[in-house]
């Protein structure tokens, strides 16, 4: 029972630690995460998200509320632009429920999954800066400079991360 | 019924694109045109800080711990070469300070209360960076209720990073002079060749293959050349005048051979900022 469980509190929390992290992360790596022209960008919170429909089995949890919440954060605090992450987490919760009917989750498939919703947000993200006019960056120029580093340190991050995140899902149960 | 279903889900993401589209236009016309954000924005926005910086400073520490490890390799090397220049430095302070007392005396004289040199700074830290590649953007600990006002000169080291892009009560975010959007306010600077002249323009945007800021449409006829120092003119608006941008890299004619077009290396590490200066002009 969700209600009942640690879960109630252990995922949000989870979820802002995450959020925050990803700040922290490319203020401290900078050097290299933002050396330019290719621009690596962490996404735990994906992470988490993604582990919470990997993870939630038999245990429904309110995840598209947590994401909006995550979203209006992330919003506000760290773009100043509204009306991105906020459609765009939801989103990776809901392709990650409509995937997993077809591939049971494990950590293989978990990683293919989790290669897509990358994808797919770096790809929103981008169309929406093109259209508000945030870049002027080519197709092209970010499909080699944004997205394929991004992949690779997300996927890299997932793999590190997976076993953890897990254990922290299994005690939070 | 399943084409119903069909239908309410076409409905559904229609309306979420037009109010995704709704919400970013007046978001980026909001941050254009007012000086601070929504009241529920800047207060959301304060709580979320205080709460991010639960986590950022136990990082931010664990950071300066590890490099403080490495850094003592080279030390003994680097101290050899900073007592040299701290020696120089001195005189030089010296100098400086009875100039400023000059400056300062002679500007009484004539009844100049403030010229467009003079600025207080106001010195915060950078608590997280944007994690998205559209924004080269870093909020710190001071905001409004410090004196901090939007549009403001950031400077890190030894020259100019950027600019307040949007002001809170308890932080702010700060715009890099990295970051290339249209609605990014160019700085108004001056540059001064070797030959005593000087030369006025805006700077137009960044090369990020190279690391340069570009400064772009100059029609003067004076000689450019490498090394010449580009300062920040004090034209237009809350930007002092004097605050070190970079050096010139290379000049070259532009796309259509009508004007000069600047490469200017900056003067401080983009990529690494953890202390920043906010210049406050007195007006």
């Amino acid at each position: 029972m969700y209600r009942l469980s640690k879960m109630r509190f252990g995922f949000p929390i989870g979820l802002f630690l995450m959020l925050f992290l990803d700040g922290s992360i490319s203020q401290i790596f900078s050097v290299h995460l933002f050396s330019t022209p290719s621009v690596m960008i962490s996404h735990l919170v994906v992470l988490w998200l993604v582990c919470g429909v990997l993870f939630e089995e038999n245990m429904p949890m309110p995840l598209v509320k947590w994401a909006i919440a995550a979203g209006i954060v992330f919003d506000l605090y760290y773009t100043g632009i509204f009306g991105v992450y906020i459609f765009v987490f939801p989103l990776i919760v809901y392709v990650t429920r409509v995937t997993i009917k077809y591939i049971s989750p494990n950590f293989l498939s978990g990683l293919l999954i989790y290669f897509i919703d990358i994808t797919i947000v770096e790809a929103l993200s981008f169309v929406a800066s093109r259209v508000v006019h945030m870049t002027a960056m080519s197709g092209s120029a970010f499909l080699v400079n944004t997205l394929a580093p991004t992949l690779a340190l997300n996927l890299a991050m997932y793999v590190v991360l997976y076993f953890p995140i897990r254990g922290v899902y299994n005690w939070l149960k | 019924m399943q084409k119903f279903s069909f239908n309410r889900r076409l409905v559904i993401i229609i309306v979420c694109l037009i109010v995704s589209f709704a919400l970013m236009t007046v978001s980026v016309a909001i941050r254009n045109k007012k000086s601070t954000p929504p009241l529920i924005q800047q207060f959301g926005n304060d709580i979320v800080g205080l709460a991010d910086r639960v986590v950022a400073l136990p990082a931010n520490g664990l950071r300066g711990s590890v490099s403080s490890i490495s850094e003592l390799l080279n030390t003994y090397q680097e101290n050899q070469q900073l007592k040299k220049q701290v020696s120089e430095l001195a005189q030089t302070k010296v100098r400086d300070q009875t100039l400023a007392k000059e400056n300062k005396q002679l500007k009484q004289e004539i009844k100049l209360n403030g010229s467009l040199t003079d600025y207080t700074a106001i010195t915060a830290a950078v608590i997280t960076r944007t994690p998205s590649s559209w924004q080269n953007q870093v909020i710190i600990n001071r905001g409004a209720s410090a004196g901090v006002v939007k549009n403001m000169p950031v400077m890190a080291g030894s020259g100019l990073v950027g600019r307040v892009s949007e002001v809170n009560k308890t932080n702010s975010k700060v715009e890099l002079i990295t970051d290339n959007n249209d609605s990014a306010n160019r700085f108004a600077v001056t540059v001064s060749t070797k030959s005593g002249k000087t030369v006025n323009g805006v700077l137009s945007g960044y090369k990020a293959a190279t690391g340069q800021i570009t400064m772009d449409n100059l029609t003067t006829k004076s000689k450019i050349s490498k090394g010449d120092k580009v300062i920040t003119s004090g034209l237009g608006g809350v930007t002092p005048k004097g605050l070190f941008v970079g050096t010139v890299a290379k000049s070259v004619g532009s796309d259509y051979g009508l004007s000069t077009k600047l490469y200017i290396t900056p003067a401080t590490d983009l990529g690494d900022l953890n202390i920043v200066t906010v210049a406050v002009t007195k007006q």
